[in-house]
């Protein structure tokens, strides 16, 4: 790579319109080099339409997009990408190695280095072993779990600089999620650039550096995780009762001149105040309704909360909140 | 360049692997061996079956032609000691004597009669009646046998002897047929119909058989959504070409085993046919010319493309195999409308229908090599059809890459032909 110190990806203007609805527009984002990157949105936000125009699948109507340095549609630069998309499959007919071998020809590798590295990563994922070689064996023969596995290989085999991971871990079992997140956690160890999307907050708040929310094709916030939750602290209070609480309570909560909203948990509540209240003011309420304050701190908003508050307000598609 | 040959690799490679490849290469030259022997075994099989020596001749010219009639059917059937009983009788009594010959025909004691009288003598006809009346082979032999005796007795008539008109009127007249092409003669007409017929149909075995093929691998990709995978690493394009070439090469293998055994097959049919105790048939195999087998190689490159990319682009439309039986069905009408013509054009290979359906497409691939090797196509007609056949290709395979492009990462409603208009004008 010529352009080392440059940013991974740069997205200028971006536009995508379908012949109903427009997937994307106007997007503008930039991942750093090195970094750990979320893209993060409800469904049909246009993660996966942003995704496939990086890597130019489809193109987009407007705008540029450029991957280490280079314009996306130049020959040689998807060599140095490396992706899993949302919807997985594989040839059921072919044989583990030879799939292998083919999606590593198709990344401008050549057989005899790719043999090596194919057997290492089988043994490493636990699909070759003393008694066993998948290897040999058919597609169609491996379970789900193998054959995600034989995906993560394809994802990774060419040893990428950039890997975009499109929801990576809807459908994994417990174990292959631990083994693709510390795959992640060793690719940012090596220098490479991992972006994933997903709607999961609690993975992204673990593992991202940065972060960009879209909703309805169009950027809420982007941003390191340290600067996302900072700009979004100060009003949100960690509140937790000693006893049952009160029909007071209830009212102080409702109080909208003071609380935006509030994640009432029944013990435990996560308050978010209004632009401009002052926490002291609900502490002093809440001690003048009788009831017993355990705790009340000052905390930062969980990426899920600041989620919830930024694209809950867009307007997500009913039934698709963050969690889904 | 290195891409485009990994995707021709894997889809010949995984192709020529599967049991079905091996069976249909190997079992073609069987069938087609099998299709010369067993028809030419059960034609030995009618021959000693059709007994006609058991035929009784009423000789109703009392000339005695009878006799000589009977000895000329000695030996077919039966030993070649039993001749024909012959029963002269006079022409009042004919219908009498032809009643009775019925009864026993009917109860099988005779296998037929032949009635000869004054019409045989004069030269104009003879009847048979019999259970063998519908016997090809039966019947060119009696006719055979009458022909020559009434030819030899108005030979005698006219006063030549005995001896020279058996002279003059044995030996069958064999009959060849050889085709004159401008390079010279170019072998028999009747085997070179034979072989373009061979051609025509091979070349639309192969595009229906490999062509559906593509269909079915485009679907493939498409259902267990490898496709994304694969398009993240090479351009639509480049994997459509990939598939219509890899593809194409196991079609061309299969043909070329195929055309490699049926040519040695016909080389040693003289040792192969008397393992059967046949008599091999008279069979030349035709020389093709390098320039025709080069013209030949070129329209099934080029139709085989033109229909391959249209079975791809259906393929890309679709989400299921039932769907695309439906879709592809415009595809198939035409390569079926290009099939239907194949005899027609044989019997007339110069006429308006053939020099049409040599211009058109969809057709000129399958009609072309058809004519080239039963008559000589003029060049002007020639280059014109490859020229239209080469736009058309390059323009179907344009629309179909750019309909691939789309279709291939879009799953649900099968698009209508506007929403196909904006596939081809926005991708």
């Amino acid at each position: 790579m010529d352009n080392m110190t440059g940013p991974a990806i740069e997205i200028r203007n971006v536009v995508k319109r379908f012949a109903a609805h427009t997937a994307v527009r106007d997007l503008s984002l930039v991942v750093p080099r090195g970094t750990v990157y979320g893209l993060l949105g409800p469904n049909g936000a246009g993660k996966t339409t942003t995704i496939r125009m990086i890597l130019n699948v489809i193109a987009p109507d407007s705008g540029t997009i450029t991957i280490l340095g280079q314009d996306s549609t130049s020959d040689s630069i998807l060599d140095h990408v490396g992706y899993l998309p949302e919807e997985r499959g594989l040839y059921r007919k072919m044989k583990v190695r030879s799939i292998l071998r083919f999606l590593a020809e198709l990344k401008g590798m050549s057989r005899k280095k790719a043999d090596p590295l194919i057997d290492e990563w089988l043994e490493r994922l636990s699909l070759k072993t003393a008694d066993k070689d998948w290897g040999t064996a058919k597609v169609d023969e491996l379970s789900r779990g193998m054959q995600q596995k034989v995906q993560f290989i394809a994802a990774l085999l060419h040893d990428p600089e950039l890997v975009i991971l499109d929801e990576p871990f809807s459908g994994l079992d417990p174990v292959n999620s631990q083994a693709l997140k510390d795959t992640i956690v060793e690719l940012r160890r090596r220098g490479k650039t991992v972006i994933f999307s997903t709607h999961l907050m609690d993975n992204a708040e673990r593992m991202c550096d940065a972060v960009c929310i879209i909703a309805n094709g169009d950027k809420v916030l982007d941003g390191t995780l340290t600067d996302v939750k900072a700009e979004n602290a100060g009003r949100t209070v960690a509140v937790a009762l000693d006893g049952a609480p009160n029909t007071e309570i209830d009212r102080i909560f409702a109080d909208r001149s003071l609380v935006e909203r509030v994640d009432d948990s029944n013990r435990f509540f996560e308050v978010e105040l209004q632009p401009g209240a002052d926490s002291q003011d609900l502490l002093r309420a809440i001690v003048g309704s009788g009831a017993r304050v355990k705790r009340f701190e000052l905390v930062q908003p969980s990426l899920h909360q600041i989620f919830l508050e930024k694209v809950g307000a867009k307007g997500v598609e009913p039934g698709m909140s963050g969690h889904g | 360049m290195g891409k485009l040959w990994a995707v021709i690799k894997r889809e010949y490679i995984e192709r020529v692997r599967t049991k079905w490849f091996i069976i249909a290469t190997v079992f073609g030259p069987l069938m087609f061996a099998a299709l010369m022997i067993v028809p030419a075994w059960l034609t030995l099989k009618t021959k000693s079956a059709a007994d006609i020596s058991s035929t009784v001749i009423i000789d109703a010219t009392s000339t005695g032609i009878g006799a000589r009639v009977s000895e000329a059917m000695r030996g077919f059937g039966g030993g070649p000691e039993r001749a024909p009983e012959v029963r002269v009788v006079p022409p009042s009594e004919l219908t009498a004597a032809e009643s009775l010959a019925t009864a026993e025909v009917m109860r099988e004691a005779k296998s037929g009669y032949l009635v000869l009288d004054q019409q045989t003598t004069a030269g104009e006809s003879a009847r048979y009646a019999g259970r063998h009346a519908s016997s090809l082979t039966a019947m060119e032999t009696v006719r055979e046998a009458v022909r020559s005796t009434v030819l030899g007795y108005r030979l005698e008539a006219e006063g030549v002897s005995a001896d020279r008109s058996r002279e003059l009127t044995t030996g069958r007249l064999a009959f060849r047929t050889e085709r004159i092409t401008d390079d010279g003669r170019g072998g028999s007409g009747a085997v070179s119909a034979f072989f373009g017929l061979g051609i025509a149909f091979l070349l639309y075995m192969s595009i229906i058989l490999y062509g559906q093929n593509i269909l079915r691998g485009v679907i493939e990709e498409k259902t267990t959504r490898v496709a994304e995978v694969v398009v993240s690493s090479v351009r639509p394009e480049t994997l459509l070409a990939g598939k219509v070439l890899g593809v194409g090469a196991v079609g061309l293998t299969q043909q070329l085993v195929w055309v490699a055994t049926v040519v040695t097959f016909l080389t040693y049919r003289v040792p192969i046919f008397k393992l059967f105790g046949i008599p091999a048939p008279p069979f030349q195999i035709p020389g093709v010319s390098p320039v025709d087998g080069l013209l030949l190689l070129l329209f099934f490159v080029l139709g085989f493309v033109f229909y391959a990319a249209l079975f791809a682009a259906v393929g890309a439309m679709v989400n299921s195999d039932q769907e695309a039986q439906q879709a592809a069905q415009p595809v198939m009408l035409m390569l079926v409308a290009a099939a239907i013509f194949i005899q027609p054009v044989t019997f007339n290979p110069t006429g308006g229908l053939a020099t049409a359906m040599s211009w058109l497409p969809f057709s000129s691939p399958i009609i072309m090599p058809l004519r080239l090797s039963i008559i000589n196509v003029p060049t002007t007609e020639l280059v014109g059809s490859l020229v239209v056949l080469l736009l058309s290709t390059l323009l179907v395979v344009w629309l179909a890459a750019r309909i691939y492009r789309v279709g291939l990462l879009m799953y649900g409603k099968r698009p209508t032909l506007k929403e196909l208009g904006h596939w081809i004008r926005y991708s």
